[in-house]
């Protein structure tokens, strides 16, 4: 019966939508939550009950008991029925992994390119978009890996910029935007044609990233490689070093993390350019959207708080302080009341899944998990 | 007013199943034909119940198996590659999301060569000639498949035996012809007499011990005495067991090198066609085994332990550093001068989840130690002022190009070699730590390639790349002209698994050999479902001959069934190695080496490090060993640093405490 529910929400019926809200809301009680863990090769399922956070089942990830494999991006089928989870770190290719959200053992696995980090299946095509952030590799354009869930297998990739990272899909399915974090640019995909139809420059140049207006103050990235030794004519470092990108679920614009200039940049769609600019705190890296649209939930990784912004008053309402330093990941539930944070904490601490009630801007329950919690993603109510 | 509410829901959701569920995505062709080289434009359409097309819908389309047939994703447009079955997916994306398949016979190119291996072109009567053959089709692919018939001119003096063999019986000239898909290869032959009348057969030795190379010299003569030195000669051997509850075994090497497993009476063969010879030589017992005692452990046992460095401080005393592993970032120091009673004098801490890997300089003044999991991400590694290790003191931090993480890290005069995200390795000047200074780096450039470890010794820095095996690079020696800032590659060796995890060079001083024995890490059995305890690991020691730089070649290997090797260290002949489930193996490495070193008896002695207060309880998972001033120091995951003695050789005739 759920399966059909989600069917008929794809048909778009504005009615259903707002009738499949009314059910879930009048019903619910309990969040779930699947949070990473990357300095500890596990993943977290976290129940919050409406006051509780607790930490239902931890899954260890991986193949390789004495090397960290940094499990970095999770998403959710559509369906549900599915977890996908980014291992990043190989020899030297990062992997995918299909988990079943029934039994969180493995289904499958399809190695993708270096570094691979934030996912998502788009509903329109059934296809996973995957970053390849490229961590470890020169200052040249990576890819986003196209991957078919049903299949596991890795159908193609698309070139976009330096470090590719923190990407979403349209409410629709129909585009994928995805930021690279050296380069500045925003890149749009078109999930249908799987070719990039956009890209725009977030550090305000027209042309194409060059040695004028280098920035290396902000930078959190070292310079790496042969080519960043010897051809430093050629190296670009982003001052705005955006690291997420959310397109809106309804008023056209997509919301970038500006993690070097300390700002979430909105970018109209139709027009295809930066319309404003908000000043964050420090150092913004994920950002999310809730689903009715209000809201826009940020976290600052280099202060350890979370943001939230009216998006209709363009303001932002009190910053909450997390539990731990080095706030990472954000994920809302479906009835747009609670943002769930991933905060990574140093060292030795453990990683810590903060829940915080938007409305009121108030941390409401915290939950400790593996070491450097970081990509997260909701999962279900019920 | 909720019912009101739900009986419209489901009016809805009937209607927009049933929509839903009459649209069908076709295909055409559904099922295809191509010849390699060919294209082929596939097409995809959304019909209604009526056949009707939908207009307004789009179509991705991919090969399972692009190498051999290419599809533009979203035109539909084949082209193909390569010969066999190949499914290709279509998906309209959109509402409904609907899916497809079209299969795809790629028809296999006509057989256009069959190569024969290389044969002599003169072959003496009463021997066999194991042939190769290769079989290519006009689109260039090599086509094992194929099966291939022999066929001989005159069976009399040539005959076919199968898989692929010749049995040469009287001379003259014989064409052997070779058939496969249509197509025909002769090789003509040209059978002589067999002229050997002799072999005169000799061993270097005709006793020894288990695991000893006993090396032949054969020389075929004819009638008159004359050395026939074409003679193709085989080697083989029989044997008893002085153990009747042991079959007798060993292994002998085309060109003649025998080395027994088991202790007892080998015939050493050598054949060609009729002439034969043998002689029969005994390897002994090895008898090498020694007593090992545990003498002292420095237990960690809230957080796991990574690496150890054990080295004689500025002040004489002996010390030793440990990391840690998916903990706090902190590295453990050590005074180990009395092995019994390991003292832990001083800790650092840094941001950091791992410290990998630990090492200090030949003077014993600096340390360096490895960063992984930084809550900045920078990872990169800590230069820390060791002068007296009970008062360790970070010098500097270095992450230039290291952000990625630090694995592992290598001091040799004066400079860091440290691994940058598993990629490649920089060399860093640290002539001022407080400044450290990338003065050069070393990265393959092959598909894909990857890299573990850095080991520098004389100058060469051996690294392990995975896949890609171990190379052999100048960074100082002047082998090839390399310095640190311009390291020179010029060997390697890599083998099938893939698995080089770490690399020890070792010089046998007696016979001159040069070996590196190449570790592999394994885990192919997965996690432990508990996530509590140590996964079981595979892998074990590959024994390189690198004599011949131009053309190593794997000649033994030391293997623990379902221990998995780590880390491991070579000294007077003897290797001490870490098996992550097996402990430490100590290990005669003395003499030529050939075999399963294992099998030979040539395991000293081992010792497991089981600490039922460990951070996971009884379950060793050891990481590395070192030798140092009479005692063996081994880190283990689980428990800490550990140490332990071997005891000296027990005089021959001596009882044996097999019990150790």
């Amino acid at each position: 019966m759920k399966h059909s529910i989600f069917n008929a929400v794809r048909k778009g019926t504005l009615f259903l939508v707002a009738l499949m809200g009314f059910s879930i809301v009048s019903t619910a009680q309990d969040y779930y939550v699947y949070v990473t863990a990357e300095s500890e090769d596990e993943v977290a399922l976290i129940k919050f009950d409406g006051k509780n956070a607790t930490v239902e089942e931890t899954i260890p990830v991986g193949i390789w008991p004495a090397e960290i494999e940094g499990p970095h991006g999770i998403n959710i089928s559509p369906d549900g029925k599915y977890w996908y989870l980014s291992l990043a770190h190989g020899n030297p290719y990062g992997t995918l992994y299909k988990f079943s959200t029934e039994t969180n053992e493995v289904v499958d696995t399809v190695r993708l390119g270096l570094f691979p980090a934030s996912l998502q299946v788009s509903k329109a095509t059934g296809l996973l978009y995957c970053v390849n952030f490229d961590l470890h590799g020169d200052m040249v354009p990576s890819t986003v890996s196209v991957v078919d869930p049903e299949e596991m297998i890795e159908i193609h990739r698309i070139e976009t910029g330096v470090m590719p990272h923190g990407s979403r899909i349209s409410s629709d399915g129909l585009y994928h935007y995805s930021v690279g974090m050296m380069s500045g640019e925003l890149f749009e995909i078109s999930t249908t044609k799987l070719k990039v139809t956009r890209k725009l420059n977030l550090d305000g140049k027209e042309e194409e990233p060059a040695m004028g207006g280098m920035d290396h103050s902000k930078m959190d990235h070292s310079k790496m490689g042969r080519s960043m030794m010897t051809e430093s004519a050629t190296m670009y470092h982003s001052a705005t070093k955006p690291t997420w990108a959310i397109p809106h679920p309804t008023n056209g614009k997509v919301y970038v993390a500006g993690n070097g200039s300390d700002e979430i940049i909105e970018v109209d769609l139709e027009k295809w350019e930066v319309t404003n600019r908000f000043k964050t705190g420090k150092a913004p890296y994920n950002c999310d959207v809730t689903p009715d649209g209000k809201y826009l939930v940020a976290t600052y990784k280099g202060s350890g708080e979370t943001g939230i912004w009216d998006l209709n008053k363009g303001k932002e309402l009190p910053r909450i302080k997390n539990t731990r330093k080095v706030t990472h990941g954000v994920t809302i539930s479906p009835d747009s009341k609670y943002a769930f944070i991933s905060v990574e904490g140093i060292g030795g601490e453990p990683g810590t899944m903060d829940v915080i009630d938007i409305k009121n801007a108030k941390k409401v329950s915290s939950v400790d998990m593996g070491k450097q919690a970081g990509g997260i993603i909701f999962w279900k109510m019920e | 007013m909720k019912n009101i509410f739900l009986f419209a829901f489901s009016m809805m959701l009937t209607v927009v199943l049933a929509q839903a569920q009459d649209l069908k995505l076709k295909v055409s062709p559904e099922k295809a034909s191509m010849k390699i080289g060919q294209s082929l434009q596939l097409e995809a359409a959304v019909v209604d119940a009526s056949g009707n097309k939908i207009s307004d819908r789009e179509f991705i389309f991919y090969s399972r198996n692009s190498r051999a047939l290419d599809v533009v994703d979203t035109t539909g447009f084949a082209k193909a590659i390569k010969h066999g079955e190949h499914e290709v997916i279509v998906i309209s994306p959109g509402s409904p999301q609907l899916r497809s398949s079209i299969l795809v016979n790629v028809e296999p190119a006509a057989i256009s060569k069959i190569a024969f291996g290389d044969v002599p072109a003169k072959v003496y009567t009463g021997i066999n000639i194991p042939l190769t053959l290769d079989v290519t089709d006009e689109a260039g692919f090599e086509r094992p498949e194929v099966p291939i018939t022999l066929t001989t001119s005159d069976e009399t003096k040539v005959a076919i035996a199968p898989f692929n063999k010749l049995i040469v019986k009287n001379a003259g000239t014989v064409t052997i012809t070779a058939s496969a898909g249509g197509k025909s290869e002769n090789l003509k032959l040209e059978v002589i007499e067999n002229p050997i009348a002799e072999i005169r057969l000799k061993s270097n030795m005709v006793e020894g011990r288990s695991g000893d190379v006993f090396t032949l010299t054969a020389m075929a003569v004819d009638k008159d005495g004359n050395e026939v030195k074409d003679a193709p000669i085989r080697y083989s051997f029989t044997g008893e067991s002085f153990d009747v509850s042991a079959a007798p075994s060993g292994l002998i090497t085309p060109e003649g090198k025998f080395v027994a497993d088991e202790p007892g009476l080998y015939v050493l063969n050598a054949t060609c066609g009729p002439a034969a010879a043998s002689v029969t030589v005994q390897a002994n017992n090895r008898n090498i085994t020694r007593k090992i005692d545990l003498v002292g452990k420095g237990s960690v046992n809230n957080k796991h332990t990574s690496d150890l460095w054990i080295w004689e401080g500025i002040d004489g005393k002996d010390y030793a550093v440990t990391g840690t592993w998916g903990a706090d970032g902190t590295a453990y120091f050590w005074d180990v001068t009395n092995p019994a009673g390991i003292e832990l004098v001083d800790s650092v801490k840094v941001d950091a989840r791992t410290v990998n890997d630990v090492k200090v300089s030949e003077d014993g003044k600096v340390a360096v130690i490895s960063r992984e999991g930084a809550s900045n991400r920078k990872n990169g590694l800590v230069i820390i002022d060791v002068s007296n290790p009970r008062d360790a003191k970070i010098i500097s931090e270095f992450s230039e190009n290291l952000t990625g993480g630090v694995h592992n890290v290598f001091i040799y005069k004066n400079h860091v070699y440290a691994l940058s995200a598993g990629r490649k390795y920089y060399s860093i000047n640290i002539e001022d730590p407080k400044n450290p200074k990338i003065v050069g780096e070393f990265e393959l450039d092959t598909p894909g390639h990857a890299i573990h470890d850095v080991w520098v010794h004389d100058g060469i820095a051996y690294s392990s790349n995975w896949t890609d095996g171990v190379q052999l690079v100048d960074v100082g020696n002047g082998i090839a002209g390399g310095t640190p800032s311009n390291p020179v590659q010029f060997a390697s060796y890599a083998y099938p698994s893939g698995s080089n995890h770490a690399a020890f060079p070792y010089k046998d001083e007696k016979t001159g050999k040069f070996y590196v024995i190449l570790g592999d890490e394994e885990f192919p059995y997965g996690l432990d479902p508990s996530g509590k305890k140590p996964s079981r690991a595979a892998g074990f020691l590959h024994v390189i001959d690198f004599t011949d730089l131009k053309n190593p070649k794997e000649v033994a290997w030391f293997q623990v069934p379902f221990a998995g090797s780590h880390n491991f260290w070579i000294e007077d002949n003897i290797l001490y190695a870490a098996f992550y489930n097996g402990g430490v193996r100590v290990v005669d490495i003395s003499g030529e080496l050939l075999g399963d070193l294992n099998r030979q008896g040539r395991e000293i002695a081992w010792i497991v490090p089981e600490d039922p207060d460990g951070f996971v309880p009884n379950a060793p998972f050891t990481w590395g060993a070192q030798p140092h001033k009479g005692h063996i120091f081994y880190s283990d995951w689980n428990s800490g640093l550990w140490s332990a003695k071997l005891q000296p050789v027990v005089p021959e005739n001596a009882k044996i405490d097999s019990s150790k």
